[in-house]
């Protein structure tokens, strides 16, 4: 095994070459599409000439790889090309989505780590007693409810019948924070899986860690029992929670569709559903290059994380 | 366990050195109605180092885990434990990688004990004083360059130096009593003895060691007293030497008595000869691009045994590994009666090439899948390699079991219900029953005491007597086990340093490095 430098010089030079890689699978998979943008704006009646027409206007007439060079000098320079539909520029789009998910994937996510963490150590202490039953039913049953069944059930409960909360945030456009209120039942859904999985893992990995001859080492030499949990325990169930966390934070950025659907929230999932609805291929690919790369520097911190917590492993990069 | 000081018992008049630091007395643990360790008495003396020997299995580490205040699950236990003053005890287990933390720096449990004992200075004076303990506690490890160690994680000290943290923990807390499990269990000579000067120097600094083992060479060196153990029971105990003189009882004259000679039989020495079965020219094995061996020539004649010694990290293993196919990054010629060169990888290997080179390993239990009984696995082989039936190979496999000392009922059982020995003799069977040209044995008497060791060396000898046509490489850091063999090949630093008769080599070494390891182990 080489040093931890250059595991991480190694990680990144792989990242790069995936987010190359992202760029061009999103090109192909466009071209691949039957049709094409000048078909899509050709409207219902298409014309041969018309689409002809547009077809160069927009320069679709050029060959594939001059198109997708411009486009991908366009992407260096931070340039994701112009809506077919709106002509604004694409990255207009992508800010006004971002706000929104970026705030509720941070509720969620701040919430979400000390409580899977908090539970999963819960249930791990009290292994196989009452507690750790209940904790572990109760997050397995949750984790089976699908995010639509919850939010709908969680619409027609507090915001129907009791009247407490807002039901969407319909009215508010992206101005969230200024109502909070508005946010409380999308973050309940958001949370309710993701807390579910983290805690089972963590119980998991502390179950194990906490049966292990280097903590029983710890408790004999009479190191306090928080300090042996949280110090010397945890840390071993680090590795297998920051891969999930990662997964999690990648599918809370990366446009959590159904929950931005049912509340009526404009972020990137929003967006990305009018842009398919709309066949606006430039958005929709500009919003998969974005999601591309979000993953896959997501998941850089995540390998970084584990190799960190589990430098043995030697993470699979 | 940490009991207060009830009533301080008076010193005793055996005791010149004062009061006893830790004291069993009537020890009994039982799982189930089954004694463990049954009316254990023990005391440990300052300074003193206590020795507690038998084969495995026989409850030394159960009386132990005892003086820690630590029983096996579901244990009833009766008896008394005392530690005088209250101080903690030290553990070093047999694997000290186990005890500690993967996922931490080495130093993040030596400065939360350091801070505990820190508690009562002013909270400014803490840091520092805590940083000086450690560093002091590893140097009495014999670590002088702590400094640098505690940054690094387990996995990337030696065994050795783990096993050094582990001890600097022991000796921070300020333990009085130290029980070290297995010190030198599968450590070679150079290792054993540096082991001994450790665990000197700390009885040197006024702690009572109570030491586990059954490497009777390290016992001798290290214990003043002696416990022998079997079966739970306290059968013999006395001084070491005295002990080792006069043994009194029946089963410690067994333990103490000679290894057996063991040797092809018909040419006791002579110099093999005809077309060597396997040849080694030229072998470069690398590690990444790292060189980790490199071995101009070796051949290994029919009916021969030959011996690779070294230590640890010498290469032995890796020579074992290209010959069997299972280390490809080399360049190197091996060829099989002359004729076919092998190739590099297993996977390139046709079934009689594979059948013709075959592999025991160290750790048996893990060569075993544990999901399915022993002889169905070992029968496999015969299947795979030779493409015999299931029933007869299955009756093969039961014949060559029997033949190694396993008796059908022990054959089909899961390898998790058979001793650490009847394992390693069920593999030994798994890979007879390729019918190989060529035996590897890595190492497969390290970790079994004494008795098993000798008995599984007596089933080696008798298959070589039985077979007389299969050529044994058996890889061994215990320059006893490999005086058994024909040949010794030294390796030292991936280099063969020196090669020949078994008789030679021990008796008139002609490298330098032969010489300390010899003078290691006869010290």
């Amino acid at each position: 095994m080489s040093g931890p430098l250059s595991f991480v010089a190694r990680r990144l030079l792989l990242g790069g070459a995936q987010t190359v890689a992202v760029v061009l699978l999103v090109f192909a998979l466009t071209e691949a599409l039957p049709g094409d943008a000048a078909v899509a704006l050709a409207g219902d009646q298409p014309d041969p000439a018309r689409i002809a027409a547009i077809r160069e206007a927009m320069h679709l007439d050029r060959p594939a790889y001059e198109r997708l060079l411009d486009w991908a000098a366009g992407l260096a320079h931070g340039d994701f090309g112009t809506s077919l539909t709106s002509g604004r520029p694409v990255s207009t789009y992508i800010e006004d989505g971002f706000g929104p998910t970026l705030l509720l994937a941070m509720i969620t996510v701040t919430l979400l780590v000390p409580l899977g963490v908090g539970l999963g150590v819960l249930a791990a202490r009290h292994e196989g007693r009452p507690v750790d039953r209940i904790v572990s039913s109760v997050t397995l049953g949750v984790y089976a409810v699908p995010e639509f069944a919850l939010g709908v059930l969680l619409v027609t409960v507090f915001a129907l019948r009791l009247g407490w909360l807002p039901p969407t945030a319909v009215g508010y456009g992206t101005d969230l924070l200024g109502h909070p209120a508005a946010l409380v039942l999308p973050v309940l859904v958001l949370l309710s899986r993701p807390v579910c999985s983290l805690a089972r893992l963590v119980r998991a990995g502390m179950v194990d860690a906490l049966d292990s001859p280097y903590v029983a080492q710890a408790r004999r030499y009479g190191i306090p029992g928080a300090r042996v949990r949280y110090a010397h325990a945890l840390p071993n169930a680090v590795a297998p929670a920051a891969q999930q966390l990662a997964r999690t934070v990648d599918w809370l950025l990366c446009g959590v569709i159904v929950v931005e659907a049912l509340f009526v929230i404009p972020g990137l999932g929003t967006v990305l559903l009018n842009a398919v609805a709309e066949r606006d291929v430039p958005v929709v690919q500009g919003l998969a290059v974005v999601f591309g790369v979000l993953t896959v520097l997501l998941n850089l911190g995540a390998d970084l994380v584990a190799h960190r917590f589990a430098p043995r492993a030697g993470v699979a990069a | 366990m940490n009991t207060p000081l009830n009533t301080p018992r008076d010193a005793s008049v055996d005791v010149p050195d004062g009061a006893a630091v830790a004291e069993i007395s009537n020890l009994r643990v039982e799982i189930d109605g089954r004694p463990l360790v049954d009316g254990v008495d023990l005391r440990l003396l300052p300074g003193r180092v206590t020795a507690l020997v038998g084969a495995s299995g026989s409850g030394k580490t159960t009386t132990g885990l005892a003086l820690l205040g630590e029983h096996p699950p579901g244990a009833r236990v009766s008896g008394e434990v005392r530690v005088p003053g209250g101080g903690p005890v030290g553990y070093v287990p047999q694997h000290p990688a186990a005890v500690l933390n993967p996922a931490r720096r080495v130093g993040a449990l030596l400065y939360d004990i350091a801070r505990e004992r820190v508690r009562d200075l002013p909270r400014a004076a803490r840091r520092t004083e805590a940083r000086a303990r450690v560093l002091c506690a590893l140097a009495d490890a014999q670590l002088p360059q702590g400094q640098a160690l505690l940054r690094r994680y387990p996995h990337q000290l030696s065994g050795g130096q783990q096993q050094r943290v582990v001890l600097a923990q022991a000796l921070l807390l300020g333990a009085r009593v130290v029980v070290a499990d297995e010190p030198t269990t599968g450590q070679d000579a150079l290792t054993k003895s540096r082991i001994v000067e450790e665990l000197t120097a700390v009885a040197a600094q006024g702690i009572a060691v109570l030491l586990l083992s059954h490497d009777l060479d390290v016992v001798r060196a290290l214990a003043d007293e002696v416990l022998v153990m079997k079966e739970g029971r306290v059968v013999e105990s006395g001084p070491t030497e005295r002990v080792w003189l006069t043994p009194r009882h029946e089963w410690t004259r067994e333990l103490l008595s000679r290894q057996p000679q063991f040797s092809g039989g018909e040419e006791p020495g002579g110099a093999p000869t005809g077309a060597p079965v396997l040849h080694l020219q030229d072998l470069t094995a690398r590690h990444h691009r790292t060189q980790v061996l490199h071995i101009r020539q070796l051949a290994l004649h029919a009916g021969e045994c030959l011996a690779v010694v070294g230590r640890s990290g010498s290469g032995k293993t890796t020579l074992a590994r290209c010959l069997a196919g299972l280390h490809r990054n080399h360049d190197g010629r091996v060829t099989l009666d002359g004729s076919s060169a092998l190739p590099r990888s297993l996977r390139d290997r046709d079934r009689g090439q594979l059948a013709a080179v075959q592999y025991v390993f160290q750790d048996a239990r893990a060569a075993f899948d544990e999901y399915r009984p022993v002889v169905e696995q070992v029968a496999r082989t015969a299947v795979r390699l030779r493409g015999a039936e299931a029933p007869a190979a299955t009756a093969e496999a039961l014949a060559v079991l029997a033949e190694l000392g396993l008796t059908e009922e022990q054959a089909h059982r899961l390898p998790g219900r058979l001793s650490g020995g009847e394992l390693q003799r069920a593999a030994l069977a798994r890979a007879l029953l390729a019918r190989p040209r060529v035996l590897i044995c890595d190492e497969i008497t390290s970790g079994l005491d004494t008795v098993t060791r000798r008995a599984l060396l007596d089933v080696l000898a008798g298959l070589r007597r039985e077979r007389g046509e299969l050529a044994v490489v058996l890889i061994t850091h215990d320059l006893d086990t490999a005086s058994l063999a024909d040949r010794i090949a030294v390796l030292d630093a991936g280099e063969m340093v020196e090669q020949g008769t078994a008789a030679r080599v021990l008796s008139a070494p002609s490298h330098p490095f032969t010489r300390r390891l010899l003078a290691a182990t006869t010290r």
